[in-house]
């Protein structure tokens, strides 16, 4: 996908109708939930189960005790049987969203590619746009932003995306995470590693699964720099000066490598999903892959 | 200065800096770059990371060679590099003369010459020392001085059109002993004087002396004669060498006035002579025009000889009386006058009537006493308009009556009865002999010789106006010549025969000096001094030392004598004299002049003038290395990554923009221009202004796209698709007409637009205006747009107009019509009113009127709307109704197509009147 508007040039409405475009791709998004028991609120979410909803499911015989008013003449009037319209057993699942939005992710190394933080707000609003259309609510982990349906949570997040943190790296949020839910984890995953140790063990202690999402800036993968340097963070809070840039790169790649495996067992270990995404890849492929990794049923996530 | 490899150093030592180089680049090469600082998120991951190795990234050897390269520009700029040194001269540091010949034989190579100099002088002005220069043409005590001063003068010295005389090269000498030692640079003109050794003994007394002369030969040219019907010319060079050809060029005016070259002649030497020949044959009236000689491709005066009269053949008309002795040859009484001139004249036989036509310079008339009134009226108008009449006296004259009571128009004087005789038989007295000639005479300074006697003599009558017309008389005070100018020609009168019978003067050679003073003849070869002596000759133009010609102006006249023999200088400038009706030219190189190769003793150093000058590059190099240090700033900040960044991109971009920006808009406005212009004229357009109305506009470009298509189908006229007019910024010129539908809120067009408009008006062009209203237009201007008309046409340039007049030409260019409807059918349409004195012409249908096209053609009648067609063709409104209504559509588009006839034909119909009268004329 290519970014029509230029990178931190984002206002609620311009990413709303971004994500909207994004959205437009996919058909909905009819999110599983794992815990069909566990379900404790009801959405629009076919159950493939007759049941309380909307949609048509099956016609059934009139048995004794049903209604009157539950016959179905139209049907009924066909044949000399009475029959009786059931409809799907419908529920909506909670998908708890937490986009990094820590000055880390306000960068990119060419001009031509988008900032990691406007990939994964329109990642984050695309999917969120996905879900709500599926009927789904969505949310932001913490107190901020509980799940809700509709669109008008469409804008509610649309405007916490559009504030930037102040933090270099920000923890994923953990707090007030509902049970049983789904949630969605987007980051680049560069500060301290705790954090995110901290926010999945508590999830998967409540029960919630959900995808971590790594994504990277190409240069992040493939550290080209040569000579005398002076890294510095986008916050300006680390830095580190070097004379020999290029010496650093093995031993750069090494420890991401290593952050990767670290993140990749940690999601083994909690029942998530760990997907790499560097902004330069097609955000469609990406917001697929998140399709994808939420829709996957229970047990199949790795 | 220290000579390394052809190139001089003022400063050599300066050079050891250049070893510290290879030091500096070490140096250099150990210098770390400036870090670049990078934001970087994955710095988290780089913390507690190690370098393994202190040293830094190096320098990239390039840039290290940039600054070694600029670093090195600098020490050899600093230590002054000198390119072209002159090490192989003796640089002493007294006093420097630099003597200059500063005669013609140099104009040529002057400014080489001059480059040679001011070489020198920046030469002497590096080493501090003082200057003096001295021309030998125009010596004049020098006063040393910086170089640099004399430097600045250098351009106010030029060649002069003579040599240096004995007397120059005296004073130059007697200066030269005034002055302390010095060494001497003398720039030779590589010909030979008078004095020239002993100059060279008197600087060699003072100093070294070193000369400098050009290599190439010294060329001049002769004064051109005339023998043979061939004018010989020969030209000379100083130094005898192989076979060589020069082109001469006869310069002069064409017929119409323009200096040009007549014709070239090739001249050439042999091998080893020093004396080449040319000839020229060309036509008398040619030759006459010829002002000069010049040998191609050289610039002196010793290059160019002048051409005065020698060249020049006079037309003399011979007319004698009736000859009834002509077996007599001696006794004829043209037999003298024509030995005496045909030497030097172009003779004309024939009556007067004959050689009035032919308009000869001189007609004699040899005792011819009375005249017929066909001849005189005639000769008087050819005299007065420069012509010369010579009469002489003789039987025939002393018998009539001519001029006796009044003084005849072509006589001089009034005559006395008879003449007298003196010494012969029957009478007392001495043949009589001349008097020496007063110095008001054009004889004066002529040898009286004392064998020519008179015997016979007409003689004139005593009047007031006698003595001012004698211009020769006899001992006894008896006129002999008299002379009277009438406008701008005179006559002279011989009071003898031109034969022997009455006086020896015929047989004389003053006879024919006497011609030549006259001008009746011109002098066949140079004239001696003994000829010219005791005139005063006055400077018409003036040759300078390149041999170009200026005015003479105020300059004083020489004397005869002294322009023949004396050698040219100050006082005698090569030029074009005048004394009288004569011309002479007194060239630089006269036909006794040699060239003489000045020759230099073998210890004096003779150098060319080809030395290249001294050049110092310091500066050169200087500005390399500023050049390579801001190429290295350059480098170094695209090193570090910092040339572009956002903003340097920004800047950069903008800088670039403004480059480039003035540029494409312009180029892409005149593209568009041009587009326009061609579609406008590959084929003829119809145009309407656009008026703002977008539904006006509309009516009017289909209207035109109507008229275009009835044109097309029923004329010759097959017009491209009409074309809107914004009057502001296009060009109208390429518009036969001009459609205009008038809204109430157009704007009034711009003082430029009227300009343009008005001269479109002037020029031919037509604009039809259309208030679209029905109403008489802007006449009472009751309507809206009859005063927005009223208001738009005020600026413009509009001739007083009337109603279409019914024979007007608008009425027959293709169809006839009376009536001009468009969607209204009003007869109200004014064009240009017809001259006031146009009349009808018996028998013919129309008045004669207006030569042009009526340059508007006002109307209310909605044109447009009714020519418009829709795309498909199909008419776009309706107009009228059923039948009616189409036939007046019908009569629009015949309007329209005889309103397009008439702007591109004129008033050719209006010639058809005639066709009556032609047809007769055939006889049919």
């Amino acid at each position: 996908m290519t970014d029509p508007i230029a990178p931190g040039d984002y206002t609620p409405a311009t990413l709303r109708t971004e994500g909207e475009e994004e959205a437009a791709r996919l058909p909905a998004l009819l999110a599983r939930a794992e815990h069909l028991a566990g379900a404790v609120l009801l959405g629009a979410h076919g159950r493939r189960r007759a049941g309380v909803g909307d949609d048509f499911w099956q016609y059934r015989p009139a048995q004794i005790g049903d209604s009157r008013r539950m016959i179905d003449h139209r049907r009924s009037a066909m044949g000399d049987h009475e029959f009786v319209r059931e409809r799907e057993w419908q529920i909506a699942q909670s998908v708890m969203l937490w986009v990094d939005q820590g000055a880390s992710m306000r960068f990119s190394s060419d001009s031509r590619l988008p900032q990691k933080s406007d990939r994964v707000r329109l990642l984050g609003l695309a999917l969120a746009i996905l879900l709500l259309r599926g009927g789904e609510r969505v949310g932001l982990t913490g107190t901020r932003l509980p799940p809700r349906r509709g669109n008008p949570q469409l804008l509610r997040l649309a405007e916490v995306f559009c504030q930037d943190d102040k933090a270099d790296y920000s923890p994923p949020e953990h707090r007030a995470m509902i049970p049983h839910a789904r949630a969605v984890f987007i980051s680049d995953f560069m500060g301290d590693m705790s954090g995110v140790k901290l926010a999945l063990t508590k999830a998967a202690d409540r029960g919630v699964r959900g995808v971590l999402y790594h994504v990277l800036d190409p240069s992040e993968e493939a550290f080209p720099f040569r000579g005398r340097t002076i890294f510095e963070s986008v916050g300006g809070t680390l830095r580190h000066e070097t004379l020999k840039a290029n010496d650093l790169r093995d031993r750069y790649l090494e420890r991401l490598a290593t952050r990767k495996a670290e993140l990749q067992s940690l999601c083994a270990v909690t029942g998530w999903r760990y997907g790499l995404h560097h902004t330069d890849a097609s955000a469609q492929a990406a917001l697929l892959w998140l399709y994808a990794a939420l829709d996957a049923r229970a047990g199949v996530a790795a | 200065m220290t000579i390394l490899g052809g190139i001089g150093f003022t400063a050599p030592w300066l050079l050891i800096a250049l070893a510290a180089l290879p030091i500096l680049w070490l140096i250099l090469r150990a210098v770390p770059p400036a870090p670049i600082r990078r934001r970087f998120p994955g710095v988290a991951l780089l913390l507690g990371l190690k370098d393994d190795e202190s040293v830094s990234d190096r320098t990239p050897w390039w840039l290290l060679l940039l600054r070694m390269l600029a670093v090195a520009a600098i020490i050899l700029g600093l230590a002054g590099p000198v390119l072209n040194p002159q090490e192989d001269q003796a640089q002493g540091n007294g006093p420097l003369l630099i003597v200059l010949d500063g005669t013609w034989a140099g104009a040529t190579r002057w400014a080489e010459q001059m480059q040679a100099v001011e070489a020198q002088l920046s030469r002497a002005a590096r080493a501090n020392r003082t200057v003096a220069v001295l021309a030998l043409t125009r010596p004049e005590e020098p006063l040393f001085q910086a170089a640099d001063v004399w430097r600045s003068r250098l351009a106010g010295f030029a060649p002069e059109p003579w040599q240096p005389s004995p007397a120059d090269v005296a004073r130059a000498t007697a200066i030269i002993d005034q002055m302390a030692g010095f060494d001497t640079l003398w720039f030779s003109d590589a010909l030979d004087y008078e004095g020239r050794d002993e100059m060279l003994e008197t600087l060699q007394a003072q100093g070294d002396v070193e000369v400098y002369q050009t290599a190439a030969n010294v060329l001049a040219i002769s004064p051109a004669t005339y023998a043979d019907s061939v004018i010989n010319l020969q030209v000379a060079r100083a130094a005898p060498g192989p076979a060589r050809e020069v082109t001469i060029q006869a310069e002069g005016r064409d017929p119409a006035g323009n200096a040009r070259i007549l014709a070239t002649a090739n001249g050439s030497f042999a091998e080893g002579e020093t004396l080449g020949t040319a000839e020229l044959s060309l036509p008398a009236e040619m030759r006459g025009r010829i002002t000069g000689f010049v040998i191609a491709g050289q610039r002196s005066a010793g290059a160019v000889t002048l051409v005065d009269d020698a060249l020049r053949r006079r037309e003399v008309a011979l007319i004698g009386g009736r000859g009834d002795r002509e077996a007599l040859q001696l006794l004829s009484p043209l037999h003298y006058i024509e030995q005496a001139l045909a030497p030097t004249a172009d003779l004309i036989d024939g009556s007067i009537a004959d050689v009035l036509p032919a308009n000869p310079d001189v007609i004699v008339l040899a005792d011819i006493a009375t005249l017929s009134e066909a001849e005189a009226a005639p000769l008087t108008e050819w005299i007065e308009n420069g012509g010369m009449l010579v009469r002489f006296a003789g039987p025939r004259i002393a018998a009539s009556d001519v001029s006796r009571i009044d003084e005849d128009p072509l006589m001089p004087v009034r005559l006395r009865a008879g003449g007298r005789s003196v010494g012969g038989a029957m009478s007392w007295g001495e043949p009589k002999s001349l008097a020496p000639f007063r110095d008001t005479s054009p004889f004066f300074g002529l040898p009286v010789p004392d064998d020519v006697t008179v015997t016979a003599q007409v003689v004139a009558q005593p009047d007031p106006t006698l003595a001012d017309r004698v211009i020769a008389s006899l001992s006894d005070g008896t006129p002999l010549v008299t002379r009277k100018s009438v406008g701008q020609g005179q006559i002279v009168l011989f009071h003898v025969t031109a034969t022997a019978e009455w006086s020896t003067l015929p047989l004389s050679g003053l006879f024919v000096q006497m011609m030549e003073r006259l001008a009746v003849s011109s002098a066949a070869a140079q004239p001696d001094a003994g000829d010219l002596s005791g005139t005063t000759w006055t400077p018409l133009r003036i040759m300078d030392g390149y041999g170009t010609l200026s005015d003479a102006g105020t300059l004083p006249g020489v004397d005869g004598a002294d322009l023949v023999s004396a050698p040219a200088g100050p006082a005698l400038r090569p030029g074009i004299y005048a004394n009288a009706d004569r011309r002479l030219a007194r060239n630089v190189f006269t036909a006794d002049s040699r060239l003489i190769p000045a020759s230099w003793p073998a210890d004096v150093p003779l150098r060319g003038l080809a030395v290249p000058p001294e050049q110092p590059v310091a500066g050169w190099l200087l500005s390399l290395a500023i050049l390579l240090l801001l190429a290295d700033v350059v480098a170094s900040l695209a090193l570090s990554g910092r040339l572009l960044g956002r903003r340097g991109t920004t800047v950069i971009g903008a800088l670039v923009l403004a480059i480039c920006l003035p540029h494409g808009p312009a180029d892409a406005q005149s593209a568009e221009v041009d587009a326009f212009a061609l579609a406008a004229t590959v084929e003829v357009s119809l145009a309407h202004v656009i008026t703002g109305d977008a539904e006006v506009d509309e009516i009017a470009a289909a209207g035109l796209q109507g008229l275009s298509d009835v044109l097309f189908f029923r004329t010759s006229v097959e017009p491209a698709p009409p074309t809107a007019v914004n009057l502001e910024t296009d060009e109208l010129a390429f518009f036969p007409i001009l459609y205009w539908p008038i809204t109430p809120n157009q704007p009034r067009p711009s003082a430029e637009a009227y300009s343009k408009l008005n001269t479109y008006l002037r020029s031919g062009g037509m604009i039809l205006f259309d208030t679209r209203d029905a109403d008489i237009a802007g006449l009472s201007g009751t309507s809206q747009n009859g005063r927005k008309l009223q208001d738009l046409a005020a600026l413009l340039d509009i001739p007083p107009l009337e109603p279409l007049p019914a024979d007007h030409v608008l009425t027959r260019t293709f169809y006839l019509l009376q009536d001009f409807p468009g969607r209204y059918n009003s007869r109200d349409v004014w064009v240009e009113a017809s001259p006031p004195d146009a009349e009808q012409i018996e028998g013919m249908p129309f008045r004669n009127l207006n030569d042009g096209v009526t340059p508007v053609v006002i109307g209310g009648n909605d044109w447009a709307a009714a020519w418009a067609v829709r795309s498909d063709g199909a008419p776009l409104l309706p107009i009228g109704r059923g039948y009616a209504g189409e036939r007046q559509r019908e009569l629009a588009n015949r309007f329209g197509v005889n309103l397009i006839m008439h702007v591109l034909t004129g008033n050719y119909k209006s010639d058809q009147v005639h066709v009556p009268a032609l047809l007769d004329r055939l006889g049919q």
